[in-house]
């Protein structure tokens, strides 16, 4: 297609996109019977039916919601949700260059003019609200975009929907006053003194930074009057209150952090946790956001809790388990070789062991294969050859998955001297940590090691100095590379949530963010409810010699 | 720069339509369809059941096959693409197995076949509508073999590719269609 054409498609949907910027703006809601509900129904019972409607699409009684979009596309509304365009906050989104506007309460029962496009509505009522809802139509007659789809709702579920509208995002969630925005950053006491300075310090920077800018634009003194029109809508608007972070540090075993949490939750109520810090699992102060609502974007740790249906904890990658994802997806691609046989998984108990078991046990499955055949090494016990040697002879593996620590330096050793090792032998190298890069030469050509990072820099490599990333690439750390990401994607939520502090649209923002390269891994990616921003992990070999590279053997992603 | 960029979308929308306008708004039709010609790359794609599809293979039917590019948390133009693919299905009834519906995810990292699989299901997919994951490189290809390629996931077009298998050629609609256009076109491939 040429350029030409492309300009005319740009503009057939540049109209469709008018209609919505213009018309859904206006209206969205309006009107009902004004209906009283049920008396039976309490408060919290109206305001959970209705955000099963706005969230799932369904109706009190159970049954879908019923909708039409596109004049005549009968969907269900399980398929259709209102929060699918306008989020969890209710404040709109701007996606596929659609931009779908708020429907929270707040917003729609106030007036709306947009002076840039000269355009205006009135506040709308129950009657236009209901209305608009049912028949697509704001309360000046204009006709809403095609995409916002028509349901069929009842005067009494009308209601419950208008009622449960009315409650969203309606008051500033805690944390949040005229003034300040309070955030907290959680450490358990086993993390040593220096590693928690270190991430406090760090988001201090982070925060006191963006505090420092916003003191500036709030003077306008930084920027020439030209820039400060062009900003008045987005930047400007996007600085509001001042940003503080309390320390919150857990002392003692886990059993007990979670009343220490909600003893500081309750003695000061943040609005979000940043950062965070710990060597162990996350679980509790996981649990302890979901049941708050608090939202908890990157905390440190290489054992998040695995779910697809949580929403309160943004994680920097699944950890652990995802270097036993890798595996499990590479060896999977590689029935040639594994011709039918089993997989051996050698397993040390600890925590790491155990989480790149269960993410390669679990990916396993879900391809479809059957289970391997797993040995435990308990804490401190050596693998000897003979016991490697029987069960190989045993199980004739296809392969063998090594979740050890530097151990597994000398174990793969004890592999490359037994009869029947197989071709493949994978290790993880978060867990041998420096160890990898000292791989002896004769484990090397069966060795395929999860690396869930961007790949170090070949030093035969041209390097770029007008790469903005390069210092971070060469020199810094993981914690440092981490603490980047997280500055990052802050600022932008901050900025773009627009001074609307409500939980859910921190995190509804954050999913709006296009995709990223950043130093530690190599593609970091958002989306609603995608809760682990790196998705990848390389599969690698070390190459021969005395200054071995990594060689890559996979795909970041591997399918 | 980013913000600044998205403060002007509205304004810059607006001058579009009202100064330019264009042919879909001249005649209230909200797609623009072509006629086109494209070369299918040779790449190896990954469906909702885990199993691999080499896309030229796919093609090679005497069915028509109707592609689109969506992902599994997009918020808005990829439900209507959805739910446009159901609907044919619906209105088609035991003819709907005369066609071939393929959706191939923009962000192969977050779609895997489970996440695939669940979509179809919310949906209520039928049996002859596929969801297609694989890696970046080749989902990239893809994308730009057939003049759809968007760096980002978040700005992606809302495309529907009709794929005639007695000429070869492709009917491309560049919008949203209701679900009778959507059938009329399927009409033009032999449905």
């Amino acid at each position: 297609m040429n350029a030409l054409n492309r300009n005319w498609h740009s503009y057939h949907i540049s109209f469709a996109v008018l209609f919505v910027v213009v018309l859904q703006l206006f209206a969205w809601l309006p009107n009902s019977s004004g209906e009283p509900l049920k008396s039976s129904l309490s408060t919290d019972e109206k305001l959970r039916l209705g955000e099963r409607m706005y969230r799932e699409g369904v109706l009190p009684s159970g049954e879908p919601m019923q909708a039409f979009v596109k004049g005549d596309l009968p969907v269900p509304g399980t398929a259709f949700t209102c929060v699918s365009c306008h989020l969890r906050s209710g404040l709109g989104s701007f996606e596929g260059g659609v931009y779908t506007p708020a429907t929270n309460g707040v917003k729609l029962y106030k007036p709306l003019e947009l002076t840039y496009i000269r355009f205006d509505r009135p506040a709308y009522t129950d009657e236009t609200l209901a209305e608009a809802i049912r028949g697509g139509v704001d309360p000046r007659g204009r006709v809403f975009d095609h995409v916002m789809p028509r349901y069929l709702l009842d005067d009494e579920d009308m209601a419950i929907m208008i009622f449960y509208l009315k409650s969203l995002s309606s008051e500033f969630s805690p944390g949040v006053s005229e003034t300040n925005l309070r955030l907290a950053t959680v450490m358990t006491d086993e993390v040593s003194q220096k590693d928690r300075d270190a991430m406090f310090v760090s988001l201090l920077g982070i925060i006191g930074s963006r505090n420092q800018y916003a003191k500036l634009i709030s003077r306008q003194s930084v920027f020439g009057k030209g820039q400060l029109v062009l900003m008045s809508d987005d930047m400007m608007n996007s600085f509001g209150q001042f940003i503080s972070l309390s320390p919150w540090l857990l002392k003692g075993p886990p059993e007990t952090w979670r009343s220490q949490l909600d003893e500081y939750y309750r003695k000061e109520p943040v609005f979000a946790l940043i950062g965070g810090i710990t060597k162990g699992e996350w679980k509790p102060i996981h649990q302890f956001s979901e049941d708050n609502h608090i939202p908890c974007l990157f905390p440190s740790t290489d054992f998040p809790v695995i779910s697809r249906s949580d929403w309160y904890t943004l994680y920097l990658s699944k950890g652990y388990y995802q270097e036993g994802e890798a595996a499990a997806h590479y060896l999977n691609n590689r029935g040639e070789l594994l011709k039918g046989r089993p997989i051996v998984q050698i397993v040390r108990d600890s925590r790491e062991g155990q989480a790149l078991r269960a993410g390669f046990q679990e990916t396993w499955r879900d391809l479809g294969q059957g289970a391997p055949v797993t040995l435990t090494l308990k804490p401190g016990e050596e693998l000897t050859k003979g016991v490697v040697q029987q069960l190989l002879t045993k199980e004739k593996p296809g392969a063998v998955v090594l979740w050890d620590g530097p151990a597994a330096l000398l174990e793969l050793e004890t592999l490359a001297a037994v009869k029947n090792r197989p071709e493949m032998v994978f290790v993880s190298a978060s867990y041998l940590d420096k160890g990898l890069w000292t791989l002896k030469e004769q484990v090397r050509d069966f060795t395929y090691i999860t690396y869930p990072f961007r790949l170090p820099p070949s030093p035969k490599e041209t390097i770029n100095p007008s790469d903005p990333l390069l210092y971070l690439k060469a020199v810094t750390t993981k914690e440092a590379n981490q603490m980047y990401v997280i500055s990052q994607i802050f600022n932008m939520a901050i900025m773009d949530m627009k001074r609307n502090y409500y939980r859910d649209n921190f995190f509804d923002v954050i999913g709006m963010i296009a995709d990223m390269e950043v130093p530690l891994y190599e593609h970091i990616s958002f989306g609603p409810g995608q809760r682990y921003v790196s998705k990848g992990c390389y599969i690698v070999q070390l190459s021969r010699g005395e200054k071995p590279e990594l060689i890559k053997k996979s795909d970041w992603v591997i399918r | 720069m980013r913000y600044k960029f998205l403060s002007l979308v509205p304004i810059l929308v607006f001058f579009t339509v009202m100064i330019i306008g264009g042919p879909a708004a001249a005649t209230g039709k909200t797609y623009d369809r072509t006629i086109e010609n494209y070369s299918v790359p040779d790449v190896v794609l990954v469906n909702q059941d885990g199993v691999k599809v080499r896309l030229k293979e796919l093609m090679q039917t005497n069915k028509p096959v109707i592609i689109d590019f969506i992902f599994g948390t997009c918020t808005t133009i990829c439900p209507i693409l959805s739910t446009s693919f159901i609907n044919l299905q619906n209105k088609l009834g035991p003819d709907s197995q005369k066609i071939h519906l393929v959706s191939i995810t923009i962000d192969p990292e977050h779609d895997s076949p489970r996440v695939m699989k669940e979509y179809l299901k919310r949906y209520r997919a039928k049996p002859g509508w596929d969801f297609l994951t694989g890696s970046r490189a080749d989902i990239d290809k893809v994308m730009s073999a057939f003049d759809a390629y968007v760096p980002n996931k978040m700005s992606h077009l809302p495309l529907t590719l009709i794929h005639s298998p007695e000429d070869g050629k492709w009917i491309r609609i560049f919008g949203l269609m209701g679900s009778s256009e959507f059938l009329s076109e399927c009409r033009k491939v032999g449905i």
